[in-house]
């Protein structure tokens, strides 16, 4: 019988992926209300125990540590194979993946191997009542509507995206078991062969962090004055966040990007300057403290959502605040 | 070589509706568009195969009027293109789609590679790729910038999440292409002009030996319960009024917060 709510355990080349912790709080939330266990599936090279240890402090009853030197660089179809091996001896009731670039890689080809439903970028999980079903919300097609989606087969599949849940507090007196999984040269097998691994020179602009973000829509009308919003970053020692459609018409990268396709923030202070606040977005920004909206509509669903509706041109609104914000930072250092 | 590359028809922004009781979505009515990352995915085959004398086949699991897509990517280098297209293929989620693209990569010729977009923007799921090559029991890498052929397979460039990755890959093997790692090319007029008294070749179920317990709604695993539109009732401060009142009011605001 199925049993248990499992984790990819993320090797990321030198430790665990921070996200690891995140999927593990949510784990042991599920598993608590399901009565069960959380494991940990973690393939990486020998030697790890120590990070296996980690996984139990924060949450794990099991650890299934799977070693081999291959694991230093993950390979899609050796990582994806083991996966599955695993599963079939192991039948998890539900398994999370985390949303990064090995996370993606893996779960569609554990899903496939396996026929099985999986759930791209879900933002949260309930139990059924009656069936102990895991529903599945993600925002959908269209704007502004979630789904909830369930998987008919087991174990029930979703990835999650980094930020969306928090991190699982530790806690030194936590026990619980290490298995190894036995993986043979036969299971480390690969078409890949990874040359070299070239880490990024700057960090791409990382919101995640951010304790101040200043982020614009379409309703900022042009890409020379979406530029002021740096302006005000800079003065509120924040960063510049965007939404999608903004970033498709080219007023700034993707990297900036806040929402289901791009990142997630959780500021002390968000700004939202002419953004409609479409669910896909706004789940990009988790426990703000405080939210702050700048639209000519009242009606927008970001002027609903947020503690401070300011009613407002942005081509008024905005110049005037840099300019006051300017105003202060001059008198304090008169001061 | 022979290549194939898989184009998704999307419906254009903002023309999405959703069936209100299977709450899959309603192609019918929407206006289709080549879904945009998979026009690098495109170009990334063309351009191996001016580098490779490979053939590049084209394939799109869509309904009938998705058809003039596929002419504008044989417009855009494609050598053949075929619609996927069945009645029966309604309402497939990324494991049914998966499956009926595996069925056409097996049926129509011995591929070494195969090109994926690395995301659609309706489905959003950046699954397909990857499940694929499982129902083909192929590797695959996502994210792949840079390709080029080397002895016995492909050196391939990947995007990860700390960085960059080069490595090696054997074929047969399935690739999803980042976005911008390429310059898609326009379609050519002279070969719009070839397709345009064309029918563009389609492959039923039958024609692809489906199992039909694979297909469309039933053979998908996931099902949509429920879709809703979330509402906010925040105790909100509502500022209105000149502009500079109301900037003044913020900025106390913030201040009180200690936020400035
Ligand atoms: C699968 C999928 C994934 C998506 N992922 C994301 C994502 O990750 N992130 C994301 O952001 N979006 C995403 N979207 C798009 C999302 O649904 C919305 O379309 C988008 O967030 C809207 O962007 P916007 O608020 O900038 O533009 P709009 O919705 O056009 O809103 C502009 C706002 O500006 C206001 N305005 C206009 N002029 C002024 C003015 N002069 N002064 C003040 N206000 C003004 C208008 O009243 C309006 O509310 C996704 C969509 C889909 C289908
Ligand atoms: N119906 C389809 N027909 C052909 N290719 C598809 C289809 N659906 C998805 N794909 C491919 O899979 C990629 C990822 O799609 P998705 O999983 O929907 O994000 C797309 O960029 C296409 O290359």
């Amino acid at each position: 019988m199925a049993e248990g709510v499992a984790i990819f355990a993320e090797w990321a080349g030198d430790g665990l992926h921070p996200v690891s912790f995140e999927l593990l709080s949510e784990a042991r939330r599920l598993a608590d209300e399901l009565e069960s266990k959380v494991k940990a599936f973690f393939p990486a090279p020998p030697g790890q125990e120590s990070q296996a240890e980690a996984l139990i402090r924060h949450g794990a009853d099991e650890v299934l540590y799977a070693s081999h030197p291959a694991f230093e660089n993950f390979l899609d179809d050796a990582a994806s194979r083991l996966l599955v091996k695993m599963i079939r001896e192991d039948t998890p009731e539900i398994f999370l993946f985390p949303a990064t670039a090995r996370g993606q890689a893996l779960a569609p080809r554990v899903a496939g191997y396996l026929r099985l439903g999986l759930t791209a970028h879900c933002i949260a999980f309930e139990i059924g009542k009656e069936d102990r079903t895991l529903i599945q919300i993600r925002p959908s097609f269209g704007e502004n509507v979630m789904a909830k989606i369930i998987s008919l087969t087991k174990p029930q599949m979703a990835t999650v995206r980094p930020g969306v849940f928090p991190k699982a507090k530790e806690d030194p007196a936590r026990r619980g078991e290490i298995k190894k999984f036995p993986v043979s040269d036969e299971d480390a097998r690969s078409a890949l062969k990874v040359l070299e691994r070239r880490p990024k020179a700057a960090p791409k602009v990382d919101l995640s962090r951010a304790k101040v973000v200043v982020a614009g829509g379409r309703g900022l009308g042009t890409k020379e004055f979406f530029a002021k919003l740096f302006e005000l970053a800079e003065l509120l020692e924040g960063a510049v966040g965007a939404t999608r459609p903004v970033c498709h018409l080219g007023w700034i990268s993707e990297d900036h990007m806040i929402g289901v396709s791009g990142q997630t923030v959780s500021p002390r202070l968000y700004f939202g300057f002419g953004i409609s606040g479409a669910v896909h977005h706004l789940v990009g920004i988790r426990n703000p403290g405080l939210m702050v909206a700048v639209n000519t509509d009242p009606e927008a669903p970001l002027m609903k959502k947020a503690d401070v509706a300011v009613v407002g041109d942005v081509r008024e609104v905005l110049p005037l605040l840099i300019r006051r914000l300017k105003e202060l930072k001059g008198e304090s250092h008169e001061a | 070589m022979r290549f194939m590359v898989c184009l998704k028809p999307v419906p254009e922004p903002g023309t999405v509706r959703v069936d209100p009781e299977t709450h899959t979505l309603k192609r019918e009515s929407a206006t289709l568009i080549l879904n945009p990352a998979d026009r690098y995915a495109l170009e990334a085959a063309v351009e191996l195969k001016e580098k490779t004398g490979a053939e590049v086949v084209a394939v799109m699991m869509g309904p009938p009027n998705a058809a003039p897509l596929l002419k504008e990517a044989y417009a855009c280098g494609a050598d053949e293109v075929y619609l996927l297209s069945d009645r029966a293929f309604a309402g497939a989620d990324t494991l049914a789609t998966s499956y009926v693209l595996s069925l056409a990569a097996q049926k129509l010729g011995a591929f070494d590679l195969i090109f994926c977009g690395k995301v659609s923007i309706d489905g959003e799921t950046a699954q397909v790729g990857p499940e694929l090559a499982a129902w083909l029991d192929w590797p695959s890498v996502i994210w792949v910038k840079e390709l080029s052929p080397v002895e016995g397979g492909f050196e391939v460039v990947r995007v990860t999440d700390e960085g960059e990755e080069r490595l090696v890959a054997k074929t047969p093997i399935l690739f999803t292409i980042e976005p911008e790692s390429n310059d898609p090319r326009p379609p050519s007029v002279k070969r719009l002009l070839e397709m345009l008294e064309k029918d563009v070749p389609t492959l039923t179920a039958e024609d692809l030996g489906a199992d039909p317990a694979r297909l469309g709604l039933e053979g998908s695993p996931t099902r949509v319960l429920d879709v809703f539109t979330p509402t906010y009732e925040g105790k909100k401060e509502l500022l209105e009024g000149a502009a500079e009142e109301v900037v003044e009011k913020l900025v106390s605001i913030l201040k009180e917060r200690g936020l400035i």
